[in-house]
């Protein structure tokens, strides 16, 4: 289906429940409001006939911003469905009972971010080792802040401190 | 009698662990669990922590075998961002690489598979014929593996003039030992009593559990990257998407073997239009990398690459997500395993050509009773083996009409 005629169908759908954006002719972005996610993933794929790709979320520091990629292969263009998961306990119903592909991606944003999918046929950790800490979930900003170095440092460079010849924690001076 | 067969995590025709437990019924598998992450290493949280320009280094070791895919799907995804060609020169060598990846990645699953079912002959070939060409790889790109040839904005080395008949040699010579193995595979009755029938995924569930690349297109899901999201050079060759009907495990080998023919279509073509550029032209310089996001894919051997970036104007991403092609792949096998014998089990899942391990526990679990057992990782095999065996005498034996 061609660009301009799913953008049409999508707004016609759901009105204001839904915002389309277009970065560039092959980008196309739509953010739902949690009410509408689900019919509009199975919109897209049932009714426009996109391709489930795959999904992946960014947490933000009020919630957890959830987002799949629907392809359409033969215009060649992405729509990239998005929507907000609100902290404190994010959660969102899971469209893996309309698309079964989107089972996996589910529970690996559930592991690491903890986004409670709603009806989903099996939310469990997909990832994680089995001594890993049930509450512990990597990519959440609060863990990350509290058990990584400052993004942008690398290894191999040593900081400014150390090169001051102050002592490296948890090294004798 | 119900029965729970566990394999793996360790499994030796394949690269990665991965756990699979068969639910069966006598010899017949009803169901399928499988678990994953079993060498979970926190690629995209290390890609956080390295500089855009670090980040193809990282992501070429994903996988050893795709390791010009996901610097492939990255440097896109990036770009995609930028909103930035790249100098035509650089696309071609992008793309020849990547070819070049093809070949040999199809070349190892089919030996590999060859194995599995108990020819070794097909097996000895397959990885022979892969070795001169892992050469000519080394040549173009200084290594076997990991070639470090993608950058953001276009390419770390250019293709000295001097290999360009050497490739041409070679892919002569791979075009014909690939037709030898592709004739030996379509003739041979015994490959197709093995495999034709087994393990089927058609189309509607290859497209409801977003099956990708040979997977896909064995079933006649039609669907290619580089012909339907066309990047760099791929507008600019001609090629053919090879597409099957059933989905069973000979149709998954019958697209690899002819996409063979296709990567050389491709690679030659790029060696042409290669002359017409200028050497050296390789790098659009970047400065830096403006706050946004962007995604890219690659049409991998087994499958869509996908990275997603996101940035807030700083020299790392602020999210980096990356989807191989097995993460969809693998989770097909719910439906194509379930009803087949637990000797095909392992040659299913197999022909997904996921990345597995070189070891193998396979052990048995007695539902009722409780009981368990271990066997050996040669134990999958023989049985494998043996029902090739089996299939051979028969045949032989209704010719001979005995």
């Amino acid at each position: 289906m061609e660009r301009e005629e799913a953008k049409k169908r999508i707004a016609e759908r759901f009105g204001g429940n839904v915002q389309v954006a277009e970065r560039s002719p092959r980008r196309v972005y739509v953010y739902a409001e949690n009410d509408v996610w689900v019919d509009l993933a199975s919109f897209i794929f049932n009714d426009l006939d996109g391709r489930f790709d795959t999904g992946a979320a960014v947490d933000d520091r009020d919630g957890v911003e959830v987002m799949f990629f629907m392809q359409f292969d033969r215009d060649n263009y992405t729509i990239t469905i998005k929507t907000f998961a609100q902290k404190p306990n994010p959660a969102l119903d899971s469209i893996s009972n309309a698309i079964p592909g989107a089972k996996w991606i589910e529970r690996e944003i559930f592991e690491m971010y903890e986004v409670d999918f709603r009806n989903h046929p099996d939310l469990r950790p997909i990832l994680r080792a089995d001594t890993r800490p049930e509450d512990f979930y990597p990519a959440k900003r609060e863990i990350k802040e509290d058990h990584e170095t400052p993004r942008g440092r690398d290894d191999g460079v040593a900081r400014a401190d150390e090169v001051a010849g102050k002592p490296l924690k948890g090294k004798n001076p | 009698m119900v029965k729970k067969i566990p394999i793996g995590p360790y499994h030796p025709i394949l690269e990665e662990p991965e756990f699979f437990e068969l639910i069966v019924d006598g010899e017949r598998v009803v169901d399928i669990e499988m678990t994953i992450g079993w060498s979970h290493r926190g690629i995209e949280l290390l890609s956080e922590h390295k500089t855009w320009d670090q980040i193809p280094f990282l992501v070429e070791r994903v996988c050893g075998i795709c390791s010009a895919s996901h610097p492939y799907a990255y440097v896109k995804a990036v770009e995609d961002l930028l909103g930035i060609e790249v100098p035509l020169r650089a696309q071609f060598i992008r793309v020849i690489v990547a070819e070049l990846e093809r070949l040999h990645s199809h070349l190892l699953w089919t030996g590999l598979a060859g194995h599995f079912i108990g020819y070794n002959t097909v097996f000895m070939w397959a990885w022979r014929y892969r070795e001169p060409l892992l050469d000519v790889i080394e040549a173009v790109t200084g290594n076997r593996n990991h070639y470090a040839t993608y950058r953001v904005g276009g390419v770390r080395r250019d293709l000295p003039a001097e290999e360009i008949p050497n490739i041409l040699k070679l892919l002569e010579v791979i075009e014909s030992k690939n037709s030898m193995l592709t004739k030996a595979i379509l003739d041979d009755p015994v490959i197709h009593a093995r495999t034709k029938g087994v393990g089927v995924l058609p189309r509607n569930k290859c497209r409801e559990y977003g099956a990708l690349g040979p997977t896909a297109r064995a079933g006649h899901y039609d669907i290619d990257g580089r012909r339907d999201h066309p990047i760099d050079a791929y507008d600019k060759v001609n090629f053919n998407v090879i597409v099957c009907e059933t989905g069973d495990v000979f149709d998954k080998a019958v697209v690899r073997q002819l996409e063979n023919f296709e990567s050389i279509k491709i690679i030659r073509q790029c060696l042409e239009q290669i002359k017409d550029t200028e050497p050296g032209d390789i790098w659009t310089e970047i400065h830096e990398v403006p706050p946004g996001e962007g995604h890219g894919m690659y049409e991998a051997p087994r499958g869509e690459v996908f990275h997603y970036v996101r940035s807030d104007g700083g020299n790392t991403p602020l999210r980096h997500k990356i989807r191989a092609p097995s993460f969809n792949n693998i989770l097909t096998n719910e439906v194509s395993v379930p009803g087949n014998t637990v000797a095909d089990a392992g040659l299913i899942t197999a022909a997904v050509d996921p990345c597995y391990s070189c070891t193998e526990r396979v052990g048995v679990v007695d539902s009722q009773s409780g009981s368990r057992s271990i066997l050996t990782e040669a134990d999958l095999i023989r049985l494998s083996q043996e029902k090739t065996e089996r299939i051979r005498k028969r045949l032989a034996r209704s010719r001979l009409g005995v």
